[in-house]
């Protein structure tokens, strides 16, 4: 017995010696054999996906390099896989495309490859403004670690066979052949007044103008951004300083006052998510007459759109083609009162009363793995992925607003245009190219979202919070500072 | 015919339980029902509904479900959930039904240990090891493999070997000691006699050692990273807010299979569960 223990326990140890030396040796993962075949995963985002853009991406490049054995697959993941944790263990993409802060706290914990813009043919047709959204500074050093494909900001969605029959007469009054409740907030303020004093249910609940979840940074940043408020400050050297944090600088709470008031012609949805889930359908059947969304969300008004008219009679074909005909997208007003109030009429306001707003918006690009083990046909697969045939045929299959100046141009597709435009001037404030930029979403969602319920807490008995633009201010301070604790206090 | 007289006491009792126990069941039932119903809306969104139900009714989810894999593969998801679920049964219940044999019928050294250690390492909630567990996986080079599903839990179900074993102690020794006389070795032992009077003990330890990996959505998330890999309670959570009836039809095609086993096996069900909770 004692001889089999002993004879067992020298079997185990030796088992155990040449499992370490397994692990051992050369670790060089290049390819030696030239015909070995380079396979590439890329993770694209689900709605390229879903409407078959990946596939023809894929086939077009698999096609182009079969003869340099690079093949390009479908990283087949969770759309919003964690890099960093998996990329370490080998389970990560090769190649990732996100909207620039997502890919940025990659970058800034060395998951994605600083890379040259040079190699890159799209370089010199995309904006300094799109490849910003793409830079760190390490050391005094700037890295580029992504190559901007399309930009997103939050847009408004209609229906034009919803639009108010006599727009021309009684809602443009420059004449400009452009509805005044899509180039003001006061005259979007009026019009949904002028729905919600009309509604002719016994509840009041089955007509609405603009709705919006208000808790929501991305989707009604310019509250805050139009009047002067923003993220993270800059240093003289023009980097992001994250620890000036300005969500209350500038006048943005009278910014916030607007967004209260705006609320008040709403339902209690605005204050969580429940306009933001339920804006496809309530867009659908005409209880809410707008509402706002990102591009990439076009084919699900369409979907229920549809869906609606097929329930009036109409066929399949029919209902989708008015539906693509009547759901319209368009930009968020670019008007604001500079006293943040929009109970005031239009007529009555002089330009220097107006603020131009600003909204938030955001940077999708390509990123490269750091642990990839092909670098090279990586560089050649987003080279191919960026050119302008590509680009062309993303911005056909999704309606993306693209990055390169070339593409937007010639499309003559008006809102990619006007996206494009909006960029170029300023209009946009993209989201912020660091890692820090995480904690900035609880605090302001919770903050947006208790604004936007002070308008029903007068109703409920209970007392309001934000009467004043100085309760406002504090409100907004007390944001700042709670997202300053998070970057550096909580977080060391 | 002599009549029964019931008491008012009596009667006004059963009225209580009945409204009770209906009342239970309506609680219970009704978010079942709800999801039913909601799989079946035809414009496939929660917010389509009115009061409790859709607005209207079709079977365009269950269709969509099984036909528009581009997205959402949920064929695939589920001939996943049925690979690991069935051999985790398989596996498992052979582990556990030895395992609770060994420590009922034979007396060895640390036999009072192994079944203390195993009991204090049954409290410990089975997530608090998950990151060693991936850790583990990634050097067996076992992620994104079906089979590391059913090697974790085919290995953790012995940890539940006390029921069985309650059951296991039922059995008279006389019997195993009449076999012992008549020649009869520890594995025929277990063979011809254990496993035949065990019946309704095997059914509930497959049954619920098939429940487990059925529903299971931790593990499967932590391992499984590619789409086509995925079981049906990861691949239902990855659905986009858009489509939840979807969801639902998913919902209620995964739960199908297991209220059949359950009704069709009820009956060694409860045996299993009351045995050996009565020592004779």
């Amino acid at each position: 017995m004692r001889r089999i223990r002993r004879d067992f326990a020298v079997t185990a140890c030796v088992c155990m010696i040449a499992g370490m030396l397994a692990g051992c040796g050369n670790s060089d993962s290049t390819p030696k054999d030239p015909d070995e075949i380079i396979t590439l995963r890329i993770l694209e985002n689900d709605t390229a996906k879903s409407k078959g853009y990946l596939d023809e991406l894929l086939n077009a490049f698999n096609e182009a390099h079969k003869e340099e054995g690079i093949v390009a697959v479908d990283a087949n993941m969770d759309e919003y896989s964690n890099l960093a944790e998996n990329g370490p263990y080998g389970y990560g993409p090769d190649v990732i495309y996100q909207a620039n802060d997502k890919l940025m706290a990659y970058a800034s914990d060395k998951h994605i490859l600083p890379i040259s813009p040079e190699d890159y043919e799209c370089a010199e047709y995309i904006p300094e403004q799109a490849w910003d959204a793409f830079r760190l500074q390490v050391d005094g050093e700037s890295y580029t670690c992504g190559i901007p494909v399309n930009i997103q900001e939050p847009m408004l969605f209609y229906r034009a066979d919803k639009m108010p029959e006599n727009w021309e007469t009684e809602w443009d009054d420059d004449g400009n052949g452009v509805a005044d409740f899509f180039e003001n907030w006061n005259d979007l303020y009026a019009y949904s007044k002028y729905l919600r004093d009309t509604d002719p249910s016994a509840n009041k609940d089955s007509q609405y103008g603009f709705m919006a979840s208000f808790n929501n940074l991305y989707l009604n940043g310019e509250f805050i951004f139009s009047y002067g408020g923003y993220v993270f400050g800059k240093n003289a050297d023009g980097t992001l300083n994250t620890e000036d944090i300005g969500f209350g600088k500038g006048n943005a709470a009278t910014g916030l006052m607007a967004l209260r008031q705006m609320a008040g012609l709403m339902n209690e949805g605005c204050i969580d998510d429940t306009i933001t889930s339920t804006r496809y359908e309530k867009v659908a059947d005409g209880t809410y007459f707008c509402t706002v969304s990102t591009p990439d969300t076009y084919t699900l008004f369409v979907e229920k759109l549809a869906l609606q008219y097929e329930d009036s009679g109409m066929s399949k074909e029919e209902a989708q083609a008015k539906a693509e005909e009547n759901l319209k997208m368009v930009e968020l007003p670019v008007r604001l009162p500079a006293d943040g109030d929009l109970s005031r009429d239009s007529s009555e306001l002089a330009d220097g009363d107006w603020v131009e707003s600003v909204v938030m918006g955001g940077v999708n690009g390509y990123g490269i793995s750091s642990y990839t083990k092909y670098k090279d046909a990586c560089v050649e697969f987003v080279n191919f992925a960026t050119s302008y045939d590509m680009i062309k045929t993303r911005q056909e299959m999704l309606g993306i607003a693209p990055t390169r100046s070339d593409v937007s141009a010639e499309s003559g597709d008006q809102t990619s245009e006007l996206i494009f435009q909006s960029l170029s001037e300023n209009r946009i404030y993209l989201m912020p190219s660091v890692k820090e930029v995480d904690q900035i979403w609880t605090p302001s969602q919770t903050l947006l979202g208790d604004v936007a319920k002070d308008s029903f807490r007068a109703n409920s008995g209970e007392t309001e919070k934000y009467k004043t633009v100085e309760d406002m201010q504090t409100a907004l301070d007390g944001v700042s500072k709670n997202i300053y604790d998070a970057i550096y206090t909580l977080a060391d | 015919m002599k009549k029964k007289h019931v008491s008012k006491a009596a009667i006004l009792d059963a009225v209580i339980t009945y409204v009770i126990l209906i009342a239970v069941c309506v609680i219970f039932f009704f978010p079942v029902l709800w999801i039913i119903a909601s799989s079946f809306s035809r414009s496939g969104s929660i917010y389509d509904i009115k009061g409790f139900f859709p607005s209207s009714f079709s079977m365009a989810s269950y269709v969509k479900l099984f036909r528009d894999t581009a997205m959402y593969n949920y064929p695939n998801w589920l001939l996943n959930t049925l690979f690991v679920a069935v051999f985790s049964s398989l596996i498992g219940t052979v582990l556990v039904i030895l395992t609770a044999f060994t420590i009922s019928t034979f007396q060895f050294k640390s036999r009072r240990l192994l079944m203390k250690s195993a009991l204090v390492l049954s409290m410990f909630p089975s997530f608090m090891g998950m990151t060693a567990v991936y850790l583990i996986m990634v050097n067996f080079n076992l992620i994104n493999q079906l089979w590391s599903l059913i090697l974790i839990y085919a290995a953790g179900a012995p940890m539940g070997y006390l029921v069985q074993k309650g059951y296991f102690d039922t059995i008279s020794n006389t019997i195993y000691e009449a076999a012992r006389i008549d020649g009869a070795t520890n594995g025929m032992i277990f063979r011809k006699i254990t496993l035949p009077l065990a019946k309704p003990m095997i059914v509930y330890t497959a049954l619920t050692q098939f429940a487990w990996p059925w529903s299971d959505f931790i593990l499967p998330k932590l391992l499984l990273k590619n789409k086509e890999l995925w079981t049906v309670s990861v691949g239902l959570a990855s659905l986009d807010e858009t489509q939840f009836s979807r969801f639902a039809a998913g919902s209620v095609f995964i739960s199908v299979p297991i209220v059949i086993l359950y009704f069709s096996l009820s009956k060694f069900l409860v045996a299993g569960v009351s045995a050996g909770a009565v020592k004779e």
